[in-house]
């Protein structure tokens, strides 16, 4: 019931706010079923979604790849400081989302300690930056979703039965088999968990875009931010979120349709 | 996160999920997900989604109490102020450095509370005129005070005229600001934007000029082409404010912005997006960008006058140096004013005119050397007395430059060359004409 009228309601609002037409001055707004919002908005803003895919499926491609083997690591070798090696992984994440990022500004700033330093000693070229590049903010939301990744992939590696490993080697299969054939398989929800965990709140990140990035590399939650809060355009922010979490529920979908929606509940 | 969840009962919590329609069920899983990165990392993509929905929730509200309806009629009128009662404290909202600072405490203000026995609780909430005013507006649409007595909102920006327009300030008692009648100067007296000082008064004014690094750029020129010079591409930083941006558009095309047409404007966003795809400008910054041209992430940057100033204070930044074009440099004015409902207007009134003293506007301006909106205080900072003089000695230290410093700044106490140079902000004839500047210039900022 909770989930009813604290999700459900704003949801309906926020889906009817986006066929209104507001008044900038006074906020109030009359409903005009006006359809073509959807559409104006797509085409004003579609190469910043199509950053916001590209960006969040790159970061998401990276924290899999990073956290595989960490969480691997700790499931199996972690022994009895397990706890304290997952602490250790999260420690950085007690600081806030928004100071993190920030003070990526600072290490990575052309004159910063890590650029400045290169520079003089001429390893890179005065004009070399990163900052204000595509580069960094994938960087960021990498850095920034890293244990939305983690932590999911944990839960399922660290849930694999041992004896199936031994299983495995008895029958002969060598160790890179065992992990195609077994571990591999048997993570599989996990991964996609880990995977929609991270990929979904990346995709309307507009934080790490903010701060990180420059001319060229705007993501569609920098836009809907602005809408929202910049330029008072209520209707237009909503119809944009409304496509953005239209995306995000079809992943939800496909992913309880192959998986079972059973499974999901488990890894939260 | 995952330990909130292990503390669930996991049996208890699936149950009434088991006997819903699994598309519902599906459907409420990801909000779920967002009310957690909202609780978790308040910056998170998801968390985005419920704050529009909670915005949303509040533009729907003002379709019942529409705005334009409820002035109460009599609030503000000589009679209506006659009624009010001094009260002992005062709500002041303003923005980040924007007054006298000593260790922490405001000296111009604790003389405020020495001398009137009126307690201020000084806040710097505003960091931007929409966002803030997008906070204020439920409460005055409600009908309910905001917690503010004093805001302060700039002309160059809708809010001041959507709060007018909206019957959403006190017009100020006439008969209760001797000083600013005695001492305020002719740019900010009786201005276009509030006739006779009917709701406002000046708190500062200043230029969105040029700042340049003179280390690296040794001979800037006198014109804001420097902006777009292919010289310092990717070194050049722009506002994202799209009032700010639009007029330096129209001020590098030779047009004046305070008399522009819609084509004009066209042809400035043409200007300005030419400028991004050349890889001219770095980014387009917030306040912040006086911190990428401290650090050298730009070398250029369109910048707010008093910024620049405060930033030469410090011996690392002498570099420094802000231009005020030949095209003219944008002046700006941000303007106290009292909010509808406001708790404490007696006491705000009182406060808004105490600045109009020289003395007190004097230890002000040796802080942030914005333009001073009291001519006087320039004599006061070359020859202080009484209490002023001591506190400006006390702040000697910290800002280590003399008064004269600051009482002979141009950007300060401007120089007819100044004033000549100083050009006035579009003023939108209608709410169309808004978004057509918003659609033209925003997908400048927002570039993909």
């Amino acid at each position: 019931m909770w989930l009813l009228v604290l999700f459900l309601i704003p949801l309906v609002v926020m889906l009817s706010l986006s066929l209104q037409t507001c008044n900038f001055g006074t906020g109030a707004c009359v409903m005009t079923w006006h359809w073509g919002e959807f559409w104006q908005q797509f085409s004003l803003y579609k190469g910043q979604l199509r950053n916001s895919f590209v960006y969040a499926g790159a970061a998401t491609i990276i924290d899999l790849v990073v956290s595989f083997p960490i969480a691997y690591w700790i499931a199996f070798h972690g022994g009895r400081k397990k706890n304290f090696f997952l602490l250790m992984l999260l420690v950085p994440f007690f600081v806030s989302f928004v100071i993190r990022t920030v003070v990526w500004q600072f290490i990575l700033s052309d004159q910063g300690v890590v650029l400045g330093s290169l520079k003089n000693a001429h390893l890179l070229p005065q004009s070399f930056h990163i900052l204000a590049t595509g580069y960094a903010v994938v960087a960021g939301l990498a850095y920034n979703y890293l244990p939305f990744t983690a932590l999911p992939l944990y839960v399922a590696i660290e849930r694999i039965d041992k004896r199936v490993l031994e299983a495995s080697h008895d029958l002969y299969a060598s160790r890179r088999e065992t992990f195609t054939r077994v571990i591999l398989p048997l993570t599989i929800p996990g991964l996609f968990a880990a995977f929609l965990l991270t990929f979904i709140p990346a995709l309307g990140d507009y934080v790490n875009q903010t701060v990180l990035g420059g001319t060229n590399d705007t993501m569609i939650g920098t836009v809907i931010q602005n809408s929202f809060l910049q330029n008072l355009d209520y209707a237009g922010g909503s119809a944009l979120s409304a496509m953005l979490l239209a995306v995000s529920l079809i992943g939800i979908f496909a992913y309880s349709r192959l998986l079972g929606a059973r499974t999901i509940e488990e890894y939260l | 996160m995952t330990e909130r969840n292990g503390s669930e009962p996991r049996e208890s919590a699936m149950d009434p999920m088991d006997r819903m329609d699994p598309s519902v069920w599906r459907g409420l899983t990801q909000p779920r997900l967002s009310r957690r990165q909202l609780l978790t990392s308040a910056g998170a993509g998801a968390g985005m989604l419920g704050l529009g929905a909670f915005l949303a929730a509040c533009g729907v509200k003002g379709t019942s109490t529409s705005g334009t309806s409820n002035k109460p009629g009599s609030v503000g009128s000589a009679a209506w102020w006659a009624k009010q009662k001094p009260t002992k404290t005062v709500n002041f909202a303003n923005w980040p450095y924007y007054i006298d600072v000593f260790k922490g405490k405001h000296l111009s203000l604790e003389h405020f509370t020495a001398t009137t026995g009126i307690a201020v609780n000084y806040t710097e909430p505003i960091s931007d005129n929409v966002p803030f005013y997008a906070k204020i507006r439920p409460s005055l649409q409600a009908g309910q005070p905001t917690g503010y007595d004093i805001i302060v909102m700039t002309n160059n920006s809708p809010p001041l005229g959507y709060l007018i327009e909206n019957g959403w300030l006190i017009p100020l008692d006439q008969k209760a600001m001797p000083n600013f009648d005695k001492n305020a100067g002719p740019l900010i007296k009786n201005p276009s934007w509030d006739p006779g000082n009917k709701y406002t008064m000046a708190w500062q004014s200043g230029w969105t000029a040029i700042g340049y690094n003179s280390s690296v750029i040794k001979n800037p020129g006198t014109s804001v082409d420097i902006l777009f010079d292919k010289k310092y591409a990717g070194k050049v930083g722009m506002m994202n404010d799209l009032q700010e941006l639009g007029s330096v558009g129209l001020l590098a095309i030779g047009v004046e912005p305070a008399t522009s047409t819609e084509s004009d404007w066209a042809k400035a966003a043409k200007k300005l997006q030419q400028q991004r795809s050349d890889g001219i400008v770095r980014s387009y910054y917030d306040q912040s960008y006086i911190d990428h041209l401290k650090n050298g992430d730009t070398v250029v940057s369109m910048a707010w006058s008093g910024d620049i100033f405060q930033a030469d204070l410090n011996s690392k930044y002498r570099d420094l140096k802000l231009l005020i074009a030949d095209q003219g440099g944008m002046f700006w004015t941000d303007n106290m004013c009292i909010p509808m409902y406001a708790q404490n207007p007696r006491a705000a009134m009182t406060l808004m005119d105490y600045w109009y003293q020289p003395d007190v506007e004097a230890l002000v301006e040796y802080y942030n050397d914005y333009v001073c909106p009291v001519p006087g205080a320039k004599d006061f900072l070359l020859h202080p007395s009484g209490w002023g003089a001591q506190a400006l000695k006390t702040m000697n230290p910290e800002i280590g430059l003399p008064t004269s410093t600051t009482a002979d700044a141009p950007t300060v106490f401007p120089t007819a060359a100044y004033i000549k140079n100083s050009r006035p902000y579009y003023e939108y004839k209608s709410q169309e004409e808004l978004t057509t500047w918003n659609n033209l210039f925003s997908p400048i900022t927002q570039g993909a």
